[in-house]
């Protein structure tokens, strides 16, 4: 993938390397870090959402991501306005996370590993491919639904990207938390996630299950990838960006767990904008990779996770 | 081309009969020799790039396919062999075959430290994660690293020649690949079949049991990942005498999905299938390089319709046909 600018969420005429004293930018920092940082958890989540249920990592998520955002473009493209078009980008999201978990996945479910992964690699990149194939050569961005402006709070300032962003994950967040902990469903994911077999065991319908938080996965992932489209051009690489950017959430969280997604997400962020700014521009692109790496080496459970290593 | 590496199984005649049956793999490179005599440029342009995935596949296979771990750090000791080959020779002016051994003990460095982790317990797709960074980590290095790498241009790597002998055509530099690829697929043979190979295939399938039984499970975790970064590191270097050109783009993640469909079309842990593998894939996206995004959906379909329905590759279907195809040192 092409290098690409990150979605700094950065108003216009603010200059970050202008006069004053650097430490005033500190609170502007973590204000756009933690806008970005929503976006990351919104990706991170869903991929865990999905993993949480099958205990499969699909390595294909980013480009369901990226195919979320497309198909809001191409919705909007033939008439829709900006709601009903995401609505239904999602519903078609979900329905072929669900597709591809129960045609692909589940015949191979029981073999190792090594296929399941490269299977979601694979169907992600035909998807990409797809994309490319039709959008690869064109530069296409998603106008707005709101007004773009920018406001003052105190020496911060806040745009209405931030704010809606931040809005609608928040939202989100929410619904994921009261679905999570407060309903049967949450009860059944949890199950699920502990003993497949007890939980077939007890009569939960596995399989239905599996392919449905797949689903689920796939439509929480579409939405991230309308929302990084505000602020980005669509790109079919856009999906594998985010991609290793929610695997550096998941890492930092710690692999599995739900909150640690979220705060995995929103500090990569914040970290991205503070060393960015005060070590070198140079981390806002690597500072995911470098995170990914040094949490495997050093405490491959993260924050919140299990344990993630075998020792022989 | 020379799948010596195939295995016979023993049945019957016994060994010396097997024995004469794999010589028949010796015919392969004499049988190609003079290929470049009936080929235009182009033609022998695409073989040699079959040429160079070979090792590519081969390198790939050992770790993904003997070793069973999900390592997807090889297009980075792909990048890191070509590069080493191009800097060699541009910088301090080396012929290309003095480039080549150092290419391959970059490549076997860069296959060490992407060991580190699944020598400190990181596994299944916590290792696929953390190789993905790697990689990605590197194309940024050799973007970034302008005065070494040329940056996103890349650089023109000098006309190769081996023992001052310049490679003039694509018939030339045929003859330097196939010895190369020859030699590789021999020792990569030699190393499977031998107790190594066998330790591998204790470690993939089962670790703790193969630590169990007294295998020092780490020191040939770190070989599979040396002796498979060198081979691709090899590849590497051909690459950059073929191409004459090494720039960042060519290691990409698109790159990724084509060594996937090398080693998967071809056949999992199979010497045979990577070589397959390499003239399937290889030779399939020149008839439509011109249509970007393709070669990525090619790709992703190809894979997904062996995984479902030819789970061992290319390699299962010759393995059919004759039992000095089946695979020895290969368990599912």
């Amino acid at each position: 993938m092409r290098p690409r600018a990150s979605p700094v969420l950065r108003p216009a005429g603010f200059d970050p390397h202008g006069a004053g004293p650097v430490l005033a930018l500190f609170p502007q920092l973590v204000v756009s870090g933690i806008a970005t940082g929503m976006l990351y958890a919104l990706i991170a989540l869903s991929m865990t959402v999905g993993y949480r249920a099958t205990t499969v990592v699909n390595f294909g998520h980013g480009d369901m991501v990226m195919a979320g955002a497309y198909a809001v473009f191409v919705l909007l493209g033939s008439g829709m306005p900006f709601l009903p078009a995401m609505v239904l980008a999602l519903a078609l999201l979900f329905a072929f996370g669900v597709l591809t978990q129960r045609v692909f996945m589940q015949p191979i479910i029981a073999g190792p590993h090594l296929s399941l992964a490269i299977m979601a690699l694979s169907i992600g990149y035909a998807v990409r491919g797809g994309a490319r194939l039709e959008w690869g050569s064109e530069v296409t961005t998603l106008t707005r639904p709101y007004p773009q402006d920018a406001f003052m709070v105190g020496s911060v300032v806040f745009t209405t990207d931030d704010l809606v962003i931040s809005g609608v994950v928040l939202g989100l967040l929410l619904a994921l938390f009261v679905v999570f902990h407060l309903t049967p469903i949450g009860r059944l994911i949890q199950a699920i996630f502990q003993s497949q077999r007890g939980a077939a065991l007890v009569g939960i319908n596995v399989h239905a299950f599996h392919g449905m938080m797949w689903g689920a996965g796939a439509a929480l992932g579409a939405a991230g990838g309308v929302l990084l489209a505000l602020i980005v051009p669509l790109s079919p690489d856009m999906g594998v960006w985010t991609l290793l950017r929610g695997f550096a959430a998941m890492t930092l969280g710690g692999f599995g767990s739900l909150h640690g997604a979220v705060i995995g997400g929103l500090l990569l962020g914040i970290m991205e904008k503070l060393l960015g700014f005060y070590v070198s521009t140079v981390f806002i692109d690597i500072t995911a990779y470098l995170v990914t790496i040094l949490v495997l080496l050093i405490r491959p459970s993260g924050l919140f996770g299990r344990q993630a290593s075998i020792r022989v | 081309m020379t799948d010596i590496a195939k295995k016979e199984s023993l049945p019957a005649g016994g060994r010396s009969r097997s024995r004469i049956g794999r010589s028949v793999f010796w015919l392969i490179p004499i049988l190609l020799l003079p290929v470049p005599l009936f080929l235009d440029q182009y033609r022998q342009y695409v073989v040699n790039l079959i040429l160079v995935y070979v090792p590519v596949g081969i390198g790939f296979n050992i770790v993904v396919g003997n070793l069973g771990l999900l390592a997807f750090s090889n297009v980075a000791f792909f990048g890191i062999g070509a590069y080493t080959s191009g800097v060699l020779a541009l910088k301090l002016g080396l012929p290309w075959w003095a480039t080549v051994l150092p290419a391959g003990i970059m490549g076997a460095l860069a296959g060490s430290a992407a060991s580190v982790p699944a020598l400190r317990g990181v596994r299944l797709f916590y290792l696929a994660i953390m190789t993905l960074a790697f990689g990605e980590l590197l194309r940024w290095v050799y973007i970034r690293w302008v005065p070494v790498t040329g940056g996103s241009f890349g650089m023109a790597v000098p006309k190769p020649s081996v023992f001052g002998l310049p490679l003039l055509t694509e018939g030339h530099k045929f003859y330097a690949f196939l010895f190369l690829v020859v030699l590789m697929v021999i020792l990569t043979n030699r190393l499977l079949r031998s107790r190594f190979g066998r330790a591998f295939m204790a470690i993939k399938s089962n670790e703790q049991a193969a630590a169990a039984m007294g295998i020092p499970t780490d020191r040939y975790i770190l070989l599979a990942f040396a002796w498979g970064g060198f081979v691709v590191g090899i590849g590497g270097s051909m690459y950059a005498a073929l191409v004459g050109h090494v720039t960042p783009i060519a290691f990409d993640l698109t790159e990724l999905i084509l060594e996937f469909a090398i080693i998967m079309v071809g056949g999992l842990g199979s010497l045979v299938g990577s070589v397959l593998g390499a003239i399937v894939i290889t030779s399939a996206p020149e008839f439509f390089r011109n249509w970007l995004g393709f070669q990525e959906l090619l790709f992703g379909v190809l894979i997904v319709v062996v995984i479902l329905f030819l789970p061992r590759g290319l390699a299962s279907l010759l393995a059919r046909l004759h039992p000095i195809f089946v695979d020895r040192y290969y368990r599912d």
